[in-house]
């Protein structure tokens, strides 16, 4: 059980390097199945997992290469800190298993929203110079 | 300038509605933010992802978890425990994403959560 955890957290983080999310999306259906986790359970635990910066790995690989938007990144921190205290509220009073079904509606749209990607075919760091990347 | 600041103020603006689906399914939300950069800010893919890191490197979370832990929706001891492999992973994953073909990876990975997503929702719904 334990190795299955730590297994599950080292194939989650790959997607997390991978693809630039937080995986929390992966997270969470894979403690709902996997380690039959109630919904909210799911859910709030994959809120403590995203609270430190697991993401700092992939994010220096990323940085190497200048592809970071740093005033950008934090301009979004704050947006989703707020946006974050919201949907917080919305959640915990609903039931688990609308919840649930909500998270699957949510699954769908961001498959969606991930498959169609316009492809500017942007060369590596085309637009550093503009957006101030560092202070 | 205006112009930067309305974008700006619409960059947040994406941002927070991020920060709704994060609460609302207790998920990072670069899953929404990524795509939201590269369609709406004209990011290209890795440079969408990266600013996507670098806005879940603080604990934007923190408030939505709070609301959860105070209803006791939340499991320590999975939780502690999934962290290292996830920090570790997210490494592995940051030097893969150099080599791989990322469009294939996300499209491969978007059927698996379509899949899920419609699986979830059916079971729940469906009777």
């Amino acid at each position: 059980m334990t190795l299955m955890v730590l297994l599950l957290g080292l194939a989650v983080g790959v997607l997390v390097g991978l693809l630039g999310i937080g995986g929390g999306v992966v997270l969470v259906p894979a403690m709902v199945y996997l380690l039959h986790l109630d919904q909210h359970m799911a859910q709030g635990t994959s809120l403590l997992i995203l609270l430190p910066p697991v993401g700092l790995g992939a994010l220096r690989e990323y940085w190497k290469q200048g592809q970071v938007d740093v005033r950008v990144g934090i301009l979004c921190a704050l947006g989703m800190l707020v946006g974050g205290y919201g949907g917080g509220l919305i959640a915990v009073p609903l039931s688990s298993r609308h919840l649930r079904g909500l998270f699957g509606c949510f699954l769908i749209l961001a498959a969606f929203l991930l498959w169609r990607k316009p492809q500017p075919k942007s060369p590596l760091g085309d637009s550093v110079g503009e957006e101030s990347s560092r202070g | 300038m205006a112009d930067g600041l309305a974008r700006d103020a619409s960059i947040f603006v994406a941002a927070c509605v991020c920060g709704v689906a994060s609460g609302l399914f207790g998920i990072g939300g670069g899953v929404l933010l990524v795509p939201f950069l590269a369609l709406f800010f004209a990011f290209g893919q890795h440079r969408a992802q990266g600013t996507s890191l670098v806005a879940l490197i603080p604990p934007t979370g923190l408030l939505a978890f709070l609301a959860y832990a105070r209803a006791g929706y939340v499991s320590w001891k999975i939780g502690l425990l999934l962290i290292p492999g996830v920090i570790v992973g997210g490494i592995l994953g940051g030097l893969l994403a150099k080599r791989l073909q990322p469009q294939r990876m996300r499209q491969v990975f978007a059927g698996v959560m379509l899949v899920l997503g419609i699986w979830q929702a059916a079971a729940v719904w469906w009777r």
